[in-house]
């Protein structure tokens, strides 16, 4: 609780206490004025199980910051902190505090959160399955005066030209892509100040990721900060400008993306990469080759 | 053949007033995905708010009715706040469980303050059957059904395309996803059981027009069950058409069956329905069928 948000593992100890954000020269934190802050966040699941760890990470307005990390690591479990959805999992914030535009935010309840400008894009794509598209996207906008709700319904067509044409249909029948743009494009009906997204292309075939993340370029020229989960690292660092490395509910490594798309580590554990950059295949690894030939 | 029509008209019309208090039942469904036992037992309390604010107290006819909506409407909006809230989380069942609990409560509530004595019903429609030729008609109940007609219109509207409505579908649909849209879920379910006070109020009006009260009234909540059922539990339009199947069905066995076997065989006649929907169509004619993608 005493250490600021400039105290992280495998991160410079800048700043101290003084809670303001870190300079762009340290490993400290990503740059720019704090939209969201998360300081020592730890939580804790029906009372006993610890998710997070004391967990730092500041996502500057405008900015776009990647959590990266295997699978278990926290990373969803910190989305849902951030965003209120924990307290309907017997999910808490047992300790640390989550600040969003200067005040704490720890102890609303999902549906508050969404009204300071917080839209979480869950895992899974969840749309609301019996409704149409249109309808899907226009309770996305439930909290806009109605004149807003119709600029915004046209902003998210013309990103997601697909949507329009889809319009009337029953979004639970739309393929998994199309369900991916729709619970972006409900998220910006609300017209988000940070939008959270866990693993926007999972499950999806390469041409679809590769056409979501394009969509996730675009977006990062509207004025929001995003935060987003992901396996794809490489499409993940490509999109930020700045990536956390969580493992086991701590952050075991941070800095910009460039940094970490060079680091070795990440390179090797997450991208599969060799030092000298060839694509490492599993041909190459001695003890599934001995596994391979104790199974033959 | 006027006999026929006359069995069948009838019963469309009982149909169309089972819909009306299916509707109640439907509504606090959609929003809670609790299957409310006590549905029968607000039907009940509407009633004797109405004879309350009418008769007992000896109101203008109409100014009594409006408070006993206005009444209807608090009651149902205290229920959430008073037994759900602090099931939130909970299993689905244990909120059924607490709706049976709701029945008991409220059949002894009733038994309390307005004793068991049967009570007269002010007629808020005249009495006078209507008749086209040899065909008589019960006014409440016709004037129900047109009512119940466009009234299931408007709240399939209200459902589809008033922001209000939609959010109300959005926690129909799921409640995670609700709230991860900034929609208040308790908010909603309280709103669903004071729709639902005041649709199963207006039921009591149609269904009592000319009668008297009782808390034995209560069973039309069960017979009203087999629509709810047919219609699918989450679709407010096709309570319609599922009204209209039931209650013809339950006329004619009235016309036809009960002289026949000498018993009120068509007082089982929904049940039967509902059994035989439960077997060939679980999720009713209109209800939300599990998306399955291939």
């Amino acid at each position: 609780m005493v250490a600021g948000p400039g105290a992280r593992p495998g991160g410079a100890l800048t700043e101290g206490a003084s809670g303001s954000a870190p300079s762009t020269e340290s490993s400290g934190g990503p740059g720019g004025s704090p939209l969201l802050e998360l300081s020592n966040v730890e939580v804790t699941y029906s009372g006993v199980i610890l998710v997070l760890k004391g967990i730092n990470i500041i996502v500057p307005e405008r900015g776009c910051v990647a959590l990266l990390g295997p699978n278990g690591a926290g990373k969803s479990t910190t989305l849902k902190a951030v965003s209120g959805v924990l307290k309907t999992e017997e999910g808490l914030v047992s300790a640390g505090q989550v600040r969003f535009a200067g005040e704490r935010i720890d102890t609303l309840a999902a549906e508050r959160t969404v009204r300071r400008g917080i839209l979480h894009v869950m895992e899974g794509r969840k749309v609301l399955e019996h409704m149409t598209v249109e309808q899907n996207l226009v309770a996305g906008g439930h909290l806009q005066r109605s004149r807003d709700a119709k600029e915004s319904l046209e902003l998210t067509y013309e990103y997601f030209p697909r949507l329009a044409d889809l319009r009337g249909r029953t979004s639970g029948y739309l393929s998994g892509g199309e369900q991916q743009m729709l619970v972006i494009g409900r998220a910006l009906m609300a017209r988000p100040k940070l939008m959270m997204i866990d693993e926007p292309s999972l499950g999806l075939a390469p041409l679809m990721v590769e056409e979501i993340f394009s969509i996730l370029h675009r977006l990062r020229q509207e004025d929001l900060a995003l935060v987003i989960v992901e396996q794809n690292t490489a499409a993940a660092l490509a999109l930020a400008d700045y990536g956390y490395v969580l493992d086991n509910g701590r952050i075991v490594l941070d800095g910009t993306a460039e940094s970490l798309r060079s680091n070795e580590d990440i390179r090797e554990f997450y991208l599969g990469l060799g030092a000298t950059g060839e694509r490492k295949s599993f041909r190459d690894i001695k003890h599934y080759r001995r596994r391979k030939r104790w199974l033959g | 053949m006027i006999q026929l029509i006359e069995y069948a008209l009838n019963g469309a019309l009982l149909g169309l007033l089972y819909a009306l208090i299916a509707m109640g039942f439907v509504v606090i469904y959609r929003a809670s995905k609790v299957f409310n036992f006590a549905q029968g037992e607000l039907v009940v309390v509407g009633a004797f708010l109405v004879w309350f604010f009418t008769l007992d107290l000896g109101l203008p006819l109409y100014v009594g009715f409006a408070l006993a909506l206005i009444g209807a409407a608090i009651f149902g909006l205290i229920i959430e706040p008073l037994l759900f809230r602090r099931l939130v989380g909970q299993s689905t069942f244990s909120m059924v469980m607490v709706t049976i609990g709701l029945l008991i409560l409220l059949r002894g509530l009733v038994l309390v303050i307005f004793g068991p004595s049967v009570r007269p019903f002010p007629d808020l429609i005249s009495t006078a059957p209507i008749t086209f030729g040899d065909i008589t008609l019960n006014r409440g109940l016709a004037y129900g059904g047109i009512f119940t007609i466009l009234l299931a219109i408007g709240v399939s509207l209200y459902f589809s395309r008033t922001r209000p409505g939609l959010r109300m579908t959005v926690v129909a649909e799921d409640h995670q996803i609700a709230q991860s849209m900034g929609i208040s879920v308790r908010r909603s379910i309280a709103y669903a059981w004071g729709m639902g006070m005041v649709l199963s109020t207006l039921g009591a009006v149609f269904y009592l027009n000319g009668k008297s009260v009782t808390f034995l009234v209560a069973e039309i909540g069960f017979a009203a069950l087999p629509v709810a059922l047919l219609a699918g539990l989450e679709s407010v339009g096709g309570l319609i058409p599922a009204g209209i199947i039931v209650g013809v069905a339950q006329g004619l066995a009235a016309g036809y069956i009960d002289p026949v076997v000498g018993g009120s065989f068509s007082a089982v006649f929904p049940y039967l329905v509902m059994v035989i929907i439960l077997f060939l169509r679980p999720s009713g004619l209109f209800g939300w069928r599990i998306v399955e993608r291939v």
